[in-house]
């Protein structure tokens, strides 16, 4: 912005020195044709509106000049055909500049580039819709790529169990080999290294968690790998007093089960394990502070039931729950979150309630974040819980089929029937509640974001969900490549309509000012001086605090940042107007029209304008990138938009040098795609200053 | 040329004016009770004794915040007697700070030298560079060399400062090690003398190479510009006419005359950027004029604020004023026009 400053003034010098296209013939020329022209063109009011259109934007003169050449080209075609059409070739000053400025490799490329980008921002929004309010912990930092769902060929013939939790999977074949596969390495733990001791032996359980992934070999002995600082797996470390914070796993688990055969299920949850053995007991383990806020509340309920002869069935995480389904068919959630259910009518019951009074009696439990899933005998699906994603929206299965199994991903639910459907609901920014129509599967296995059915076999039919970030997560777990297309969006709206806004100010006080001269060029003037006086930045800063504080809406806080911007902008292109219409305005053709009797608004904008219109279109090309930048600016320092994504403040956390370090993505899209867009924008508007201004370039 | 100095002087005091007075006013469009800010520390005790009411009445009586806005304006610049005593920005009183407690002006010593230190040495660097640069471009222009260095300046000037920052962040600090990442000096230490200032310079020279690599692109187009211009003038055709060597007619005839809008831009460039080291004294944690102005006004430090814009808006004017004396002590035709 400084810059354009120092261009402007540039600008003004170089272009001062412009001459116009209109002389005084053509003028007297174009008022008698005008004349005339009323009964030969306005055959059709398309037309006359279209050549009206077109006088207003380009000025009398060319609109003749090319329907001269209209004319010409019509009798040249109907006399010697299109054989030396090429030879005589009149051109208008637009179509001049058009054709250098296309004689221009590098303005070309610049101009393709910044089209296509826009086109990606206009277009891309509607295939990707920003959810202002996402955010997901177990997805944060994600590097590039793709491969989430990438089962190992391996894998995908002899599928044992695939689990997930947050960002990779493990999964294991009926040989007992153990497969790890997607986001497996980053800043805080590394599960790629499979240990050396499991390798070697036959696993019979695998479960991934946040940052660790647990399996049990056919020998029942327990190995963990990946992160266990916070007692996702193994002992506590001696003479760690945080460690004591955690949860660790009992004895038992460290000792072994003696044998496979006496585990039931293992199960992780956010740096949570836990392991149901055949006898019921369940061993419930890790970070319980958050990944299961309930942990002793639910141990207690559960050694109740245990008192009573029943045991444990199943042990399933949400978010920050655990909940168990017992042996007879009820469901133990100790917790307030889910206390109440949706009955028919909509309105909300008691959980335990409804349940007693239908008599249900559960045989599968799913959860996702927020929500847990229950599946009763009859095939009929409750969920309780605040379903914010749909998640209660149960799909309605055929008459003759029965839902058997139900898994939860983080926001949605799978669900598989007897006759070898597999239905899918919940929320779908990743494509995960887009079931395919397949008939074979007999088992489900259901990731954070995706989902895996089986055949009979074990072979993989089917996946689908994400498969990765394309440009990887932000801090909040946000995909950047989505935050970067909507943040285009914004940023370039508020460019363009800042622009606008300065344009239009811009041009009314220059001409005004240029045209009129005397008192009222003073005083404008004075005026611009005063608002140019104001240091940008700052001001622009106490602008956008008063507006922040002033507790207006989302929206209209976001045009308050377009109209701050255009009202502090527009003294450059004023400026550079009045010192246009001060020399256009003692040209012959300003007299000629004074003569004429031509009254002074309309010569003001109407025929001075049209000669100083070039000035206008680079400058407002060069001042686009610079409102564009300095939005970025003020996002960036937190002083611009907030609450929803640009350019510059997608760059925000990037203040950070562990961030610049290890997420490299986080910054580089962002800051790539603003420069590339500012720098194209620039070199069409030095292209076009050029060509529009034939003496500037013969002079470069 | 004193009857014009004359006349710009005033003009910028007018103008300052005006600003001074749309500031208080937009300040005061912020939501805020200064009195209530004022006794937020002793709330607690004038609630318990039951005279916090009175206390508050009494004070905003006192800081005549009762009175008109137009008033407090006038006492705010020190143009009105508040309680009999003249005590505004004029009399040296540029308000007071809730957050650190003290008047505002003395927290203005510090970062003013550390903004002024960066600021200086960015302007002398670029200029070093650019100049030469420029002239070379001018000279020469046209040539393959020329379209690179235009080439590099359109993407230098395309980008915003904070890219610039973090890519050399990320070059210097983070992949090479050269530079810390941030910081006024290495903690822990008590330097004295030359010592304490290379360590300075250790700290700021990353700051500093991201400010002068912000300023080459715009300069370095500018200066050419100028240069190009003042080639085609009259007089260097007549001094190349002459048998000049090239040399002299490029430094001595034609350079001189493309001095007048350098002057322009390097008085404007240095009374310009320091609103322009806002974004990297923010990014380097440098305590400099920007970096306190930014925590002001997120802090609801709003006097502190204000007077810092005040300083802001002055020193923009002066930067004006500064330009209009040098163009018309080195161009004559200007002072003969207004």
């Amino acid at each position: 912005m400084k810059n354009g400053r120092w261009r402007k003034k540039q600008d003004k010098k170089i272009s001062s020195k412009k001459q116009n296209g209109h002389t005084m013939d053509e003028t007297n020329e174009k008022k008698s044709n005008r004349k005339k022209g009323v009964f030969r063109w306005s055959q059709t009011w398309v037309d006359a509106v279209y050549r009206w259109l077109r006088r207003l934007f380009f000025g009398g003169s060319r609109a003749l000049v090319s329907e001269v050449e209209e004319k010409e080209e019509k009798v040249q075609t109907g006399k010697k055909g299109k054989a030396d059409k090429t030879d005589k070739e009149s051109f208008g000053p637009t179509r001049q500049i058009i054709k250098s400025f296309f004689s221009r490799p590098r303005a070309v490329i610049a101009l393709g580039i910044l089209v296509s980008v826009f086109l990606l921002v206009l277009i891309g929004p509607i295939f990707s819709p920003l959810d202002v309010s996402y955010v997901e912990p177990t997805q944060q930092n994600v590097g590039p790529g793709m491969g989430m769902m990438r089962v190992p060929k391996g894998l995908s013939r002899d599928v044992k169990e695939i689990s997930s939790y947050s960002r990779f999977s493990v999964g294991l074949s009926n040989g007992g080999k153990v497969y790890v596969w997607g986001d497996t390495e980053s800043l805080n733990y590394s599960v790629s290294q499979i240990p050396t001791a499991l390798k070697e032996k036959r696993a019979a359980f695998v479960a991934a968690g946040y940052d660790h992934a647990v399996a049990v070999t056919e020998d029942g002995k327990v190995y963990g790998w990946g992160q266990n600082a916070h007692g996702q797996y193994g002992a506590p470390p001696e003479n760690n007093s945080s460690a004591l914070l955690y949860t660790w796993a009992p004895k038992e688990v460290l000792d072994g089960f003696g044998n496979a055969q006496n585990v039931k299920s293992l199960v992780c949850g956010y740096q949570m394990t836990a392991i149901v053995t055949q006898t019921g007991e369940a061993y419930i383990w890790g970070n319980a502070n958050s990944g299961a806020v309930n942990l002793t509340k639910l141990r207690r309920q559960i050694k109740e039931q245990s008192a009573l002869g029943v045991g444990v069935k199943e042990i399933r995480f949400t978010a920050a729950n655990a909940v168990a389904l017992m042996e007879d068919g009820r469901v133990l959630t100790a917790s307030d979150a889910f206390k109440y259910v949706r009955d028919e009518r909509g309105e909300l019951v008691d959980f335990e309630e409804y349940v007693e009074a239908r008599g249900m009696r559960f045989v599968d439990v799913g959860t996702s974040s927020q929500t847990v899933a229950l599946l009763s005998e009859t095939g009929e699906v409750l969920v309780v819980g605040s379903s914010l994603n749909g998640e209660e929206r149960v799909p309605t299965v055929a008459s003759e089929e029965k839902i058997v199994q139900i898994e939860g991903g983080l926001r949605h639910y799978t669900a598989l029937t007897d006759g070898g459907k597999v239905y899918s609901w919940g929320s779908d920014e990743w494509g995960q509640a887009e079931a395919p129509d397949i008939k074979n599967a007999a088992k489900i296995f259901v990731g954070p974001f995706q989902n895996y059915a089986l055949s009979e076999k074990g072979k993989l039919v089917a996946k689908w969900g994400l498969n990765g970030y394309l440009m990887g997560t932000d801090g909040f777990g946000r995909s950047v490549w989505n935050r970067l297309l909507n943040g285009g969006k914004m940023t370039m709206t508020i460019g363009a309509i800042a622009v606008v806004i300065s344009s239009f100010i811009g041009i009314a006080i220059g001409c005004l000012s240029g045209y009129f001269g005397g008192w009222v060029d003073l005083v404008l003037m004075r005026f611009t001086e005063i608002v140019s006086a104001i240091p940008f930045l700052p001001f622009a800063m106490i602008l956008s605090v008063i507006v922040q504080t002033s507790g207006l809406g989302e929206t209209t806080r976001i045009a308050m940042m377009m109209v701050i911007l255009g009202l502090l902008s527009w003294t450059g292109l004023a400026r550079l107007i009045r010192g246009q219409v001060l020399a256009e305005r003692e040209k012959e053709f300003v007299t000629a029209a004074k003569a004429m009797g031509v009254r002074e608004g309309k010569i003001a904008f109407k025929h001075i304008l049209p000669n100083v219109i070039s000035v206008i279109i680079v400058s407002m090309t060069l001042d686009f990138a610079s409102c564009m930048l300095t939005e970025s600016s003020l996002s960036y320092l937190g002083f611009g938009v907030r609450g929803r994504p640009t350019w510059g403040n997608m760059l925000d956390h990037a203040k950070s040098s562990i961030v610049i370090q290890n997420y490299w993505w986080q910054w580089v899209f962002p800051s790539l795609f603003l420069a590339v867009v500012t720098v194209c924008i620039n070199m069409i508007g030095d292209a076009l200053r050029d060509v529009m201004d034939p003496k500037s370039s013969a002079e470069r | 040329m004193i009857q014009y100095i004359i006349k710009r002087i005033g003009y910028i005091l007018l103008v300052a004016l005006i600003l001074s007075l749309v500031l208080y006013l937009l300040y005061n469009c912020i939501p805020m009770d200064r009195a209530a800010m004022q006794l937020e520390g002793r709330k607690q005790q004038l609630m318990k004794d039951g005279i916090y009411e009175e206390t508050y009445l009494a004070l905003r009586k006192q800081m005549g915040l009762d009175e008109p806005l137009l008033k407090q304006y006038l006492y705010w610049m020190g143009f009105a007697p508040l309680n009999g005593k003249f005590n505004g920005i004029l009399q040296g009183n540029f308000g007071y700070s809730w957050k650190y407690k003290t008047a505002a002006v003395e927290l203005f010593a510090e970062p003013m030298k550390n903004t002024v230190f960066l600021n200086f040495f960015a302007t002398v660097l670029a200029l070093g560079i650019t100049i030469p640069l420029g002239i070379f471009c001018a000279v020469k222009k046209g040539s393959g060399r020329d379209a690179a260095v235009q080439t590099f300046s359109i993407i230098g000037y395309s980008l915003p400062t904070f890219i610039i920052a973090i890519v050399f962040i990320w070059l210097f600090a983070v992949l090479l090690k050269i530079f810390p990442v941030s910081g006024m000096g290495t903690p822990n230490t008590d330097y004295t003398g030359v010592r304490a200032f290379l360590d300075k310079l250790y700290y700021m020279a990353l700051p500093l190479l991201i400010m002068t690599f912000a300023s080459l692109g715009g300069m370095t187009r500018y200066v050419r510009s100028s240069m190009i211009e003042a080639l085609s003038m009259d007089c260097v055709r007549t001094a190349r006419a002459k048998g000049l060597k090239e040399r002299t007619v490029v430094y001595s005839h034609a350079f001189r005359n493309a001095l007048v809008p350098i002057i322009t831009l390097v008085i404007g460039w240095f009374f310009g950027i320091f609103s322009g080291s806002v974004v990297v004294e923010q990014m380097f944690g440098l305590n400099g004029i920007g970096r306190l102005y930014i925590e002001a006004l997120s802090g609801k430090d709003y006097e502190v604020a204000m007077a810092l814009q005040m300083f802001y808006v002055f020193l923009g004017l002066l930067g004006n004023l500064t330009i209009d004396l040098a163009y018309g002590l080195v161009d004559p035709r200007v002072r003969v026009n207004r």
